[in-house]
């Protein structure tokens, strides 16, 4: 499992992608993957291409984003989805609180 | 301390140093236990000699041979070694003269030893 | 750098070495002890563990070999080092002390700078040793510390787990005993106007953290479910609770269902759970209950939705839930069992009874193994007489009952909306200690007329359109959408307690702002099969001692009685 970040030239979004199995051991990486940004972006892109297994703590990581990102104010949005991961958030009615591309 | 060249040495010296200085008081009373010892063991020697114990005598010779070394007599823990040797190839026939001649070295010892005991007494 | 003090043993049977090695080991700091054979060299021993032993092979009486074999024995998980004194140079004499278990070995004429040193080095790897047994006893503690507070953790859990009707007759499921460490959960209790309710939860997470999510939540389902409150209002509450004391992340994803026996009918609530079905005894049409909602303890109370969807039901039709662990079960070519088995047994079934079963079986088929993770419950409808029902419990609290009062309440639009005034009502009834026993009836019978004044009544909604499955749907759909824009309009409770010579009398009367109806037809008709309305007034009139109607129909009146005798008066019907 591995995650990379990028910033965009503006620092205004941040985009997170994560390769392999996005399940509890990604749990430190992930935040630090937020936290250890020098500036405040206002929009959050997860990249999921590479995702091949997303659980409920992936889930609650997912969470732990929107609220590091402004709660119900944030802009977070969960790209490149495929269909197991697609099914996994609409049972979960993700698309409530996600932009799910 | 065992001085390789001085196999024909009857004391080595620098052990007797060494122990000197490591026993300080008692220096007289471990030369006077060693003799006391040695004097045993002979007759446990000539003993197995005599029952044609080769066990025994091995046994014996190895525990003086390991004294004399720890005492510095060099020459004598040489000899005890052949005997040694001797009694566990159990040819005990060519085991007189040997004994003999341990016999004869420790005498040479034991004077020695009482020597350097009036010297520090 | 000088080693610690040590007490060091020497087992040397010449005289004058074992003076000198003892001299020797003294002076170099140690306490030491002698003996000059392996039988004193193990008394000594045995009495004063020396942390360390300098060994001569060859003694009398018992040998060095011999001696340390049983010195090694004596000291059990404890490194005790044996420093064998041996002029032995002939290999398999060496090989003889390593396999009596000494450690190393100091030649004559003894040097002792070297000994200095080889004593230095075992007593490090004695202290090594030492440390490692103290940190692994240590380890060992703490570990049975951790199991012990587990085992008190389940103990506590399994007694309010258990508190509800999981094994009420028409309650089939599948648990591992050790479903809550898995973050599972299965509740279900019935409701004191006879129908019940069914929770399973499973909460992200494993073990400890998973299971302290599940008391406080079983507390609200228990607590809520026998005061009489609705789903509408135990959802809500469940989801502020765990969203308070849950961290972020956390949370439960659960299906709750609400079973009512007399109206067959059941409302279904899914958030985050795969989907769920209802099994249709007579034409076997599944239908999926799809999870709609986030799961409980992601949103904050005021964006919180506890929509339910509502299904008509006919006696021996099924809810069947399941976790994802079902789903997610492999087998040893790592598949997992996922949806497609499980629709080929639904296929395959023929006898709506067999179908728990049925999966069961194809579980265990798929999967020798133990299924850890698998929770599934199935709840069938069956007529209330086939269910042993327990009782109700209400705890005689005070002596003093209030007996001789009357009260009124009017419930208008605003609140009819967000408040239920059920369970309020009835714990006010219950202050009446003559009535507890009769409280399951009283329940049902104030239901009962508090759903026909509002939706009647007040939202003028027609029962007739509920003849149907897709009537059904459309009638509940109009019901909330009236609710939400009601504007105008009342229920009126009035209470009145009277006291009798040889007991007591309740009257009740209820009241709506709506147009009223023609009572003497509504008496005069008889029950039509499917027509799911008339069977609630069937059942007042059952439950109440006495039944009638207001002339211009916007009210029922009901009255309950008791005697001072017949204080346990069962009269519930449920």
């Amino acid at each position: 499992m591995t995650i990379s970040t990028q910033l965009s030239a503006d620092e205004q979004e941040l985009t997170i992608a994560i390769q392999g199995r996005f399940d509890f051991g990604a749990h430190q990486a992930f935040r630090d993957a937020y936290e250890r940004v020098e500036s405040t972006p206002k929009r959050y892109l997860v990249d999921l291409q590479g995702t091949t297994y997303l659980d409920s703590s992936a889930l609650g990581m997912l969470l732990l984003l929107r609220d590091h990102a402004g709660g119900d104010h944030a802009q977070v949005r969960l790209l490149n989805c495929n269909s197991d991961v697609r099914k996994i958030l609409a049972i979960s009615n993700f698309e409530q609180l996600f932009q799910i591309a | 301390m065992a001085d390789d060249q001085g196999s024909d040495m009857h004391v080595d010296n620098h052990v007797l140093n060494a122990l000197r200085e490591v026993m300080e008081d008692e220096f007289a009373l471990l030369l006077d236990t060693f003799l006391s010892d040695s004097d045993e063991r002979l007759r446990l020697l000539r003993q197995a000699q005599a029952q044609g114990d080769a066990q025994a005598m091995r046994m014996a010779a190895h525990s003086f041979k390991g004294s004399c070394s720890n005492m510095g007599a060099v020459l004598l823990a040489g000899l005890c070694k052949q005997l040694e040797d001797l009694a566990r190839r159990e040819q005990l026939d060519d085991v007189a003269a040997l004994l003999g001649h341990i016999e004869r070295e420790f005498a040479i010892v034991r004077i020695l030893f009482k020597s350097e005991r009036q010297r520090y007494r | 750098m000088s080693t610690a003090r040590l007490t060091i043993l020497i087992a040397e049977d010449s005289a004058a070495d074992r003076m000198l090695l003892s001299t020797i080991v003294s002076r170099q700091g140690h306490r030491v002890l002698a003996a000059s054979n392996g039988l004193e060299a193990l008394a000594l021993f045995q009495q004063e563990r020396p942390q360390l032993v300098l060994m001569d092979a060859m003694m009398p009486v018992m040998d060095g070999f011999e001696a340390a074999r049983r010195i090694k024995e004596c000291a059990g998980e404890a490194l005790v080092p044996i420093i064998f004194l041996t002029s032995l140079t002939e290999g398999e004499a060496l090989v003889r002390c390593l396999e009596a278990g000494g450690d190393d070995f100091l030649a004559k004429p003894y040097n002792r700078i070297i000994l200095e040193a080889k004593i230095k080095a075992m007593d490090r790897l004695r202290r090594l040793q030492s440390t490692v047994l103290q940190q692994r006893d240590l380890i060992a503690k703490h570990n049975e510390h951790l199991l012990t507070e587990q085992r008190v953790a389940k103990a506590v859990f399994d007694k309010v787990a258990h508190s509800g009707c999981l094994s009420a007759a028409n309650i089939r499921y599948m648990q591992s005993p050790y479903a809550l460490f898995n973050g599972d959960l299965l509740l279900a209790a019935f409701k004191p106007s006879g129908g019940m309710h069914v929770f399973l939860g499973d909460f992200t997470g494993h073990g400890l953290p998973a299971a302290i999510g599940a008391m406080p939540l079983a507390e609200v389902f228990y607590g809520m479910t026998a005061k009489g409150y609705s789903m509408a209002e135990i959802l809500p509450e469940m989801n502020s609770k765990l969203k308070r004391i849950l961290p972020v992340g956390v949370f439960c994803c659960a299906t709750m269902l609400n079973l009512s026996f007399q109206r067959r009918v059941v409302e279904v609530w899914c958030g985050g759970l795969p989907d769920g079905y209802l099994y249709r005894a007579a034409s076997g049409e599944r239908v999926a209950l799809v999870s709609r909602h986030l799961p409980l303890g992601v949103r904050d109370a005021a964006s919180f939705d506890s929509h339910c969807e509502v299904y008509p039901l006919v006696l021996g039709d099924r809810l069947l839930l399941l976790s994802d662990g079902l789903l997610e079960t492999c087998n040893e070519q790592g598949q997992a069992f996922a949806e497609e088995r499980l629709l080929a047994v639904f296929a395959a079934n023929r006898q709506a009874d067999r179908l728990f079963a049925e999966i069961q079986q194809s579980l265990s088929d798929f999967s020798a193994e133990a299924q850890d993770d698998v929770s599934m419950v199935e709840v069938v409808l069956v007529d209330e007489a086939a269910l042993n029902r327990p009782p109700l419990d209400y705890s005689a609290h005070g002596l003093i009952s209030p007996n001789d009062w009357s009260a009124s309440f009017e419930f208008r639009a605003q609140t009819l909306r967000h408040f239920n005034p059920l369970p309020f009502l009835l714990q006010l009834l219950l202050e009446v200690q003559a009535l507890r026993s009769q409280a399951g009836a009283l329940y049902s019978v104030l239901a009962e007329l508090y759903s026909n004044a509002l939706e009647h009544g007040v939202l003028g909604l027609d029962s007739a359109l509920k003849r149907d499955a897709a009537g059904f749907a459309r009638y509940y759909s109009e019901r909330s959408q009236r609710l939400a824009v009601l504007e105008q309009g009342y229920v009126r409770f009035h209470l009145q307690l009277q006291p009798e010579p040889a007991g007591g009398r309740l009257l009740l009367r209820v009241e709506d702002s709506g147009g009223g109806f023609d009572p003497q037809a509504l008496l005069g008709q008889t029950l039509a099969p499917g027509r799911l309305s008339g069977r609630g007034l069937e059942l007042v009139r059952r439950l109440a001692e006495r039944c009638s109607y207001s002339a211009d129909g916007r009210g029922i009146c009901v009255e309950f009685c008791w005697s001072s005798q017949a204080a346990g008066d069962d009269r519930f019907g449920g």
